[in-house]
Parts: structure tokens; sequence; C-alpha cells
């Protein structure tokens, strides 16, 4: 599904030059849940970025279902993304001024589904993640896990092939935490492809393949399935 | 997804109370200003529209060789230039002033009313503009002795009495006249002739009605004291016609006066077509330029706040725009969503503004004095302009906001750190520095107005007008008792122990001089002397005592002298700057000389003090003072402090010697500052548009501050605790808001200076462009603006340090 040879990022500054991705190459196979580890700082965010097609990269080839991507125009990988891809972040990223629904309804008001359809799916989803009770509530009206949770019906409301995640359990507590690992690996189970960022070896052992990366290069790969 | 939009643009401004507010109110503040402002340009770019036949008509206009015009032409021209000319459909003559007297219905003792709003027209004057005639046809005006009413003058003496044949007597300088009324009418606010009663001019073509005032004639081509307009055929060019009405001129015209003809659009004859054109107008261009330039200066204000508050208020943004787009929303979706937001703010601001139009209306009606209303807008297509500038602003300040928002990258967005890109705080600042230097600059437009106001209004005048009353000298029953009822009027009142001096004249200061003339020489003049205009005011023996006007040299006139007959006199006073003229090297030169006028010798037997005959924006004229018992005024110096009672008293005085006529008076102070009007309304729209400004002004600074302040609530937290005091925590948050308005106010000056400095000319005497008034709106902008963030500074440097720290 997700194929990367020699990418390569880098970010200028005024002064100083920072190599964020270094020739950097793997492969993510449909199905797949993979958990990328390494030291902060290493590129894994800048990595996650550009394959959720938010950010471009500098060289390289990336291949999303066979289509070289690297290079496309901010409308194309716009266009491409809210289709394929959904996000979720350890920070949530809530709309504040939105209620529970609303911030669900959201992806699948910008791919043009009808209300009525929207209105089916997003209550199917609420009530898979078991947040339905609260759907008429604003975000800063939850508790962090459940936050966590409206953020990953978010994700998966479009029924996206491929879920990034960087580091959603990094702001949650463990059994909020476990929960939302739960979740992923659920939706792992029913087909959707994973690609996890996290710093803890715990929530690493949910996925089928670690990959580490050291200075925006990866240096090793577990299987651990 | 245009309900999810306005769903979440509602919220926004719900939840951002403050911003919403200040951005809402300073909008409708704007927009406010600018409705009512142009309600004023098209109202005036409406005057005399509502006239038929405007496009055909023309106004016949004296011009001198300087280029000064004006619209009193002599009456003979208009039937002369019609005989000659087949292009001249009609002809229409009027005149404004000469007319004027007192009125009164035929009843026993009807009361009599001064009337200054009337005069004589032409019979044709209801069929030759477009006036609704309520009562009467316009053909009745055609015969002598009829008079036309106003629906108010219809009030005034008829009350609900049926006006139409009834009669009334109208005595002027052309005697005591009866009128049949056989019309009534009715002319919209926004006509140029106002009359309150209109008498036919026909009735003058009557020599017994001329009560020898033979200049009045209606055939003669010497009395320039008529107003005459020309309706020509469509297809005639009107500049031809002036060139033959100049020929005609020149062929008719016996003494060559050096003045040409000019003709005038009617259209063009409230305001000129441009700057370009001097001829007189009976409105002001200028002024409606000044209004319309700060119509949008403050718009332009207002739009920046919306501007500077909604891209500062994006830091709250920046995040939700980031989440749009991961799940998938496009930049176009997001800038339509701000531009709804946009849309959404300006809607409700709109409806704001038009309350406060409603609620202001009485105020902008006084500084501008006009009726102005609502519907004033809609009497000429500049309001579709003006909403079409409105809607303009409103989307392109939406535009470049959403444009600016909705380029966010997500991806650093999302990470917290929004970098606050160089060339948004550039902007930010430019737009403060705009806002400030309109405001600053307003500000000191203001001031140097109210100085200059306040300097004419304050200067010597080299005449005493304090506690001076004058009463206007009666006009009716001036028969053969009257010379007597008169003295025993003057003596009755200087018997009251309250008049410590009174005085009778022709003139009195400010309400101008009796007539102004050339032809006076003297023996060590130089050629073209004569030609120099000496104004003459008509003045008793006690004039310059009660007024406590100075005497330079020689004495003035004695009882007796002021009883000489016109002709038969010689002796005159002069004040310094008319023997100035006369080429006199001192007083006592023009004492010993005699002065020749035309056929005539005088002698000038004092020399009086400059004095300010008239207002301060005019030079002191050379004037001559004349003998003459004339009883146009009496002027008496009061010693009292029951004002109102004497007066009372002095009316009951003037009752029983001067049954009929009307008891006018006025302060000579009061009246002699009238002449200041225009500066008074200069001075009164300038205090309100800079206040105006200012606020709006404030209004964003405010809300710039408190961002800034929230923005920096962490680092000023580390601050703190890391042992910065309260007050060098508020300096650092105030200086560089501070820092702009400095600069504004160093782009203010050099503008305003040239902009004052450009309208003190309009003065003979004037104030200093004194750096100090500069430096104190300096200040007092520094201060204002200090005050204005101060309170957000404070509150950021007086807060806990552990608990800004905690909220991150
Ligand atoms: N916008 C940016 N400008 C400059 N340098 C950046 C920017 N974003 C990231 N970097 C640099 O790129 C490198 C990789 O950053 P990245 O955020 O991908 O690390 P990370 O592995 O996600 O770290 P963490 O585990 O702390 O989240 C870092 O050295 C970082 O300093
Ligand atoms: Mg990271």
């Amino acid at each position: 599904m997700i194929k990367i040879t020699n990418l390569e990022k880098y970010y200028r500054t005024e002064e100083v030059e920072t190599v964020a991705l270094n020739k950097l190459s793997f492969e993510v196979k449909e199905g797949e849940f993979v958990a990328v580890m390494g030291p902060s700082g290493c590129g894994k965010s800048t990595l996650l970025n550009i394959v959720g097609l938010l950010d471009d990269p500098d060289g390289g080839s990336f291949l999303f279902n066979g289509i070289e991507v690297a290079g496309f125009n901010e409308r194309k990988r716009a266009d491409l993304r809210k289709h394929n891809i959904g996000f979720v972040f350890q920070s949530f990223n809530l709309i504040d001024e939105l209620t529970v629904f609303e911030n669900v309804e959201l992806p699948l008001i910008y791919t043009g589904v009808k209300a009525a359809d929207r209105k089916v799916r997003v209550e199917e989803v609420l009530d898979k993640m078991q947040i339905m009770h609260r759907r008429n509530h604003y975000p800063q009206q939850l508790s962090g896990g459940q936050q966590q949770r409206v953020a990953v019906a978010r994700a998966v409301v479009n029924n996206p092939k491929l879920i990034l995640a960087d580091e959603p359990t990094g702001n949650l507590d463990s059994s909020n935490g476990n929960e939302v690992m739960q979740l992923l690996t659920d939706l792992n189970e029913q087909g959707t492809t994973i690609i996890m960022v996290t710093h803890s070896e715990h929530d690493a052992k949910y996925s089928h393949r670690i990959i580490r990366m050291l200075d925006g290069q990866t240096v090793t790969e577990n299987i651990l399935v | 997804m245009l309900r999810n939009y306005f769903k979440i643009a509602f919220r926004n401004l719900w939840r951002n109370k403050l911003y919403s507010f200040i951005n809402i109110a300073g909008l409708a503040m704007g927009i406010a200003a600018f409705i009512l402002i142009l309600q004023y340009v098209s109202f005036e770019k409406s005057v005399n529209g509502f006239h038929r036949n405007i496009a055909t008509t023309y106004r016949l206009l004296n011009e001198n060789p300087k280029g000064e015009t004006w619209p009193q032409v002599e009456p003979g021209w208009a039937q002369k230039a019609k005989e000659r000319f087949p292009e001249i459909k009609a002809y229409c003559r009027f005149e404004e002033g000469v007319g004027q007297g007192i009125v009164r219905r035929t009843t026993e003792n009807a009361e009599p009313f001064r009337e200054t709003n009337v005069g004589y027209a032409e019979g044709n004057f209801f069929e030759f503009f477009s006036f609704n005639l309520l009562e009467g046809n316009a053909a009745a005006f055609k015969k002598p002795n009829v008079v036309f009413l106003s629906k108010a003058a219809v009030k005034k003496y008829f009350g609900k009495d049926e006006p139409i044949g009834q009669s009334l007597i109208l005595y002027n300088q052309f005697g005591k006249a009866t009128y049949t009324v056989n019309g009534v009418y009715e002319i919209p606010v926004n006509s140029d002739i106002r009359y309150d009663m209109v008498f036919s001019l026909e009735t003058l073509s009557n020599p017994a009605n001329l009560n020898d005032n033979d200049w009045a004639q209606l055939d003669n081509l010497s009395s320039q004291y008529i107003n005459t307009y020309f309706q020509i055929n469509e297809t005639a060019d009107y500049k031809k016609l002036e060139q033959k009405l100049n020929t005609l001129r020149n062929e008719l015209k016996k003494d060559k006066d050096g003045l040409v003809f000019r003709l005038q659009p009617f259209a063009n004859v409230h305001l000129p077509a441009s700057f370009s054109d001097n001829y007189q107008t009976t409105g002001n261009l200028k002024y409606v330029y000044i209004l319309s330039i700060i119509a949008i200066l403050i718009l332009v204000i207002a739009w920046f706040n919306y501007i500077n508050l909604s891209t500062a208020n994006a830091l709250k943004r920046a995040n939700e725009v980031g989440v749009r787009k991961v799940v998938g929303a496009s930049r176009g979706s997001l800038v339509l969503q701000f531009l709804g937001e946009s849309v959404l703010v300006n809607m409700i601001s709109f409806g704001l503004a038009l309350l406060i139009v409603q609620l202001l209306q009485p105020l902008f009606n006084t500084i501008i004095e006009k009726e102005l209303a609502f519907t004033s807008l809609l009497s000429t297509p500049a309001w579709v302009a003006g909403l079409g500038l409105l809607i303009v602003g409103s989307l392109l300040s939406g535009a470049y906001t959403a444009y600016s928002l909705s380029g966010f990258n997500p991806v650093e967005t999302l990470k917290g750190k929004l970098v606050k890109t160089n060339k948004a705080v550039v902007l930010r600042k430019s737009l403060v520095v705009f806002q400030f230097s309109i405001s600053i600059g307003l500000l000191l437009v203001t001031a140097f107005i109210y100085r200059q106001l306040n300097y004419m209004q304050h200067k010597s005048l080299g005449v005493n007008t304090d506690q001076l009353l004058v009463i206007r000298g009666p006009q009716v029953d001036k028969d053969s008792t009257y010379k007597q009822r008169r003295t025993a009027f003057i003596n009755a009142l200087a018997q009251q122990s309250f008049v410590k001096d009174y005085s009778l004249s022709g003139s009195v200061p400010g309400n101008g001089y009796n007539f102004a003339t050339s032809g006076f020489s003297q023996p060590g003049s130089r050629k073209g002397d004569e030609l120099k205009s000496f104004s003459f005011a008509l003045i008793d023996d006690r004039y310059l005592n009660t007024y406590e006007i100075g005497l330079k040299a020689g004495r003035t006139f004695t009882q007796p002298e002021t009883m000489v007959e016109w002709n038969d006199n010689d002796k005159v006073l002069m004040n310094e700057k008319a023997i100035e003229e006369l080429g006199f090297k001192s007083a006592e030169e023009a004492l010993n000389t005699k002065v020749q006028w035309d056929e005539r010798k005088l002698q000038v037997i004092g020399v009086v003090k400059n004095y300010h005959h008239v207002g301060l924006q005019k030079a002191i004229d050379p004037i001559i003072f004349y003998p003459q018992s004339n009883s146009a005024y009496f002027t008496v110096r009061l010693q009292t402090d029951r004002i109102k009672d004497n007066v009372a008293q002095m009316e009951t005085l003037f009752k029983s010697y001067f049954r009929n006529n009307p008891f006018e008076y006025f302060f000579a102070d009061e009246n002699f500052n009238k002449q200041y009007i225009s500066e008074q309304q200069y001075s009164k729209l300038f205090t309100t548009a800079s206040v105006w400004a200012i606020v709006i002004a404030c209004l964003g600074l405010f809300a710039l501050a408190t961002y800034t302040v929230e923005a920096r609530t962490k680092e000023i937290g580390v601050r703190k605790v890391l042992g910065a005091n309260v007050f060098t925590i508020a300096r650092l948050l105030s200086k560089d808001f501070l820092q702009l308005v400095f600069i504004a106010f160093v782009i203010a000056v050099p503008v305003v200076w040239y902009t004052m400095y450009r309208w003190l000319e309009n003065f003979a005497y004037k104030v200093q462009l004194s750096w100090w008034v500069f430096a104190a709106a300096g200040i007092v902008a520094i201060g204002i603006a200090l005050l204005t963030i101060s309170f957000q500074a404070m509150k950021a440097a007086f807060a806990n340090p552990v608990k800004s720290l905690r909220t991150e």
C-alpha cells in the first residue's frame, strides 16, 4: 500500500538546515499495523505527516497504492487524503466550537456526503466508540479518553483505508490508553491499515511490526507477529 | 455546509464576546458615520434636481476681471435678450433681499412680522420652476399686487382661516402696498429657492409703486439686483448664447464697467461640476468633499480594525484551520467559510449601524445644519455607489482575512506553534499606524480650527461689543410724524437708568456696510486710485462713543452735522486704512487736505482708529463714515444685570412710538460672532469626526492589546518568576504600541501642517501653527493610547504567574 524509497526532508531556518528524514525507505502492506519508534527528534512526526499527505517530501519516492504522490500539489494531496486517510493525534485536535457529533461529521461534510447519510454514519461510529450518549457535548466537557475516542471516531467515519496515529495515548492514563489501543486493534482487524508513532513499548506490542528510527533513518525492524 | 459555517461563525462570535463586540461595534460605528454622511452627500447632490427643465435652464451671472461672479444682474437684460435671441424660450427674474420688509394682515391690530426671506418674482415663476401649487393656479401670479404663500406663511398669518382672497400689507423700501393672496405653494427641502412668500414682480412695473426708487425699474440696465434665469432650446449651445449676450451687453451698456456675462447651468448652481468651476454656487462642494473624505477615512479605520482583529484572532483559529484541513477541507472551502463569517459580522454591524443612524440623526443634523432623514439617502443614485463601496469594502476586508487564515499550514498549526509570519505582523502594524495617523490628523485639525475660531471670537476688535443691544429701526408708518416720534423715542430711551449710551446708525459691526463705492482721490493720489473701493457706514454723532471706537485725530460729527441733507454734506470721517489707501502719509495730512469724490469735495474731519467692522476672515476695509440720522439700527449700551426686564421695558417704549412695527433686537457680540458660523460648523464637524475616529481606533487598539497580552501570558509569567516587576512588564507590553502611535503622529504632522496652512490662508487674521499644539495633540494621542493599552497591560502585569504558567 505504501512504498517509500530514499525519502528526504529538510527544514531550513535562517541559520541551520536540519535533516529530518535522511534517505529513509520502508514499506507498509495493506492490512498491516505498524508502530514507529525512536528518540525524540528523530523524524517520526515528519514521516507521518508526509505519509499522511499533509507535507511534501524534498526528495525520494513515495508510492501510495502504486501511484507516485511525491510532488503532488496541495489540492491533489487534499483530495487523496480526505478519501483515504484518517488521523489521530496526541492532543486530540477537536474543534472546540463544534459538538462531538459535529466534529465527527466534519470529514463527511468535506467529502460531500448528504446530510441524512451523514447522520446515519456518524451515529453508527459514535455507537461503536461508545460515546453516543455524549453526542451533543462540546470537547471541553469530555475527559481525555473520551476526547480521544471522538478523535478516533472522526478518523474512521469516512472508512479510510489508512489510519495514522501520532502518539495517540501520549496524553492519556494507562486505562484510557489501553482502551484507545483496543479500538485501533479492532479497526485493524476489520481491515484498516494503521501506522502509529509511539514512545511506549507497551503500546507498540499491539502492532505487527515495529520500525525503529534514528536521525531520520530506519535502523531496525522487529516483526512481532 | 453553509449551515455548518454559519453555526460555527455564530459560536465563534459568542465565545469571543469581547472580540466580537469590539469588531461589530467598531464596524457599526464606521458604517453609521458613513451612512449619515452619505445622506448629506445625496441630499446636496439632489438639490434643485426636481425642476423638470433643469437641463435646459441657465442662470445669468456677472463676472468681474478678477473672476468673481454674482447672480445679481440688471433687470432690463432679460427682455432684451429674449427679443434678440430666438433660442431663449423663456426667462424668469426674481430678487432676494430687495423686497424684504414687514408684513401684516389688514385686520385691525394684526401682528406685524419682519420677513427677510421674501421677494418679488416674475409672473411665470410657478410655470418656469417646478414648485407644487397647493391652491390657486400659476397664471394668477402674473397680475400686479398678488402674493403666493408657503404653507408655513399661511399658518403664521392666517392660522386655520382660508388664505385665498385675503390681503397682506407689505412695508418695505417701496413703501406700503397691499397684496392679495392668490396661491399657496410647497417647496421641497432640496430647493435652493426658499421663499416664505413671493410677491408678483409685475407690481414694480408700475412706477407709482416704486416710491421714487428709480434704480429698481424693471427695464433698467444699471442696477444689479435681480436673478435672471433663461430656458433655452434643447439644441441651442449655451456657450454661443453667452457670447451673444456679451455682444449685446457691450452694445447697450454705456458705462464700461469691465464686467462680462456668464451662463451657469442650473444643474451647477448648487454644486459646481468640479473645483475648477469657480462660479458662485449656493452649496459648498468643498464641504461635500471634506465630509466624503471623512466618511471614507472613518470607514477605513473600521475595516482595518476588522482585519487586525480577525487576523489576530487567527492565533486562536489556527488549530481549527489545521484540523479542518487534516479532515479534508480544501483552501477554497475555508476561504468560503471565513468569508461567510465576515458577511455575518458585516450584516450584524450594518443592522446596528442603522440603529446608530436613527439615534444620531438629530445630533448630526444640528452639526451640519440640515434637516436630513434616512430618506435623504434615496434622493439621488449616490446611495448606490455608497452601498457598493460598503459591500466591496466588507468583501475585501473579509477576503483578506479569509485568505490569510486559510493559508495556515496544518502541520505547523497542529504542532501548536503558529509561526507568526513577519508579513502579517508588519501589515498589522501598518494598519494601526494608518488608523492613528488619521485619528491624530483629525484631532490636530480640530485643535487648529478651534484655536482659530477662539482667536477670532476673542481678539480685540477695536470696538466694545459687550452689553450692546441693537434694535432694528422701524419700517412701517414712516410718515410725516416719524422723525418726531423717533426723537421722542430716543429721548425716552436716554432717560432710562439702564441706558448708558445710545446711537442711531445705518450699519453696525457684524452686519456689513451700507454700500461700497469708488471715485475718490486727493491731490497726492496716483492714477488708478479712483478705482479703489471704499465702504460706507452711515453714523450719527454718538456712534463712536457708544461703540467705544477710538479716534486717532480730529473729531467726530456734531449733532447738527448729522441733520444735513445727503448732497449738501461735505464732512466725513475715515478710518486709518482709508487714509492710507488714499495715499495720505499721516492723519494730519488727511485732515488738512480736501478729498475729491466724483464732483464733490469732502473734508475729513476725523480719523477713526482701525476696528473690525466685519469678521476677522477679512482684512480691515477702508471705511468712510458719513453723517446721517439713519434709523436702520438703534444701538443701546446697557448698564444692567436685569437684561430681560429692561428689554421688556424697551419693547413697551418702542411699541408706544412705532405701533405697527415688530420689536426686534440682537446683542452686538452675538451678532458679530454669527459671521463665524461656517468655522463653528467646521469645528463641530471635526470634533465629532475626530472623537468618532479615535473611539473606533482605540477599540481596535484595546482588542489588539488584549490579544498580545493573551499571547504573551506565558512569557509574562516566566519573566515575573525570574523577578521582573509590574512596571517593567507594563512597559514591555506598551512599548510596541506606543511606538506605532508615535510613528502615526510623525506621519500626521506634515499632512496637517500643510492642510491647515492652506486653510488659514482664508483668514486675514489667524493663529500660528505653533509647534506646541502639535506636541500637545501628540501627547494626548499617546495618552489615550496608553490608557487603552494599560488596562490590559496592568492586568497581565499584576496577574499571578503561577496561574498563567499552569494554563499552558
Ligand atoms: N517546522 C520545523 N522547522 C524546523 N525544524 C523542524 C520543524 N519541524 C521539525 N523540525 C526538526 O525536524 C526533526 C524531526 O522532527 P519531528 O517532529 O519529526 O521529530 P519526532 O521524531 O516526531 O519527535 P518527538 O518524538 O519529540 O515528537 C527535529 O530535529 C526537529 O527539530
Ligand atoms: Mg513527534
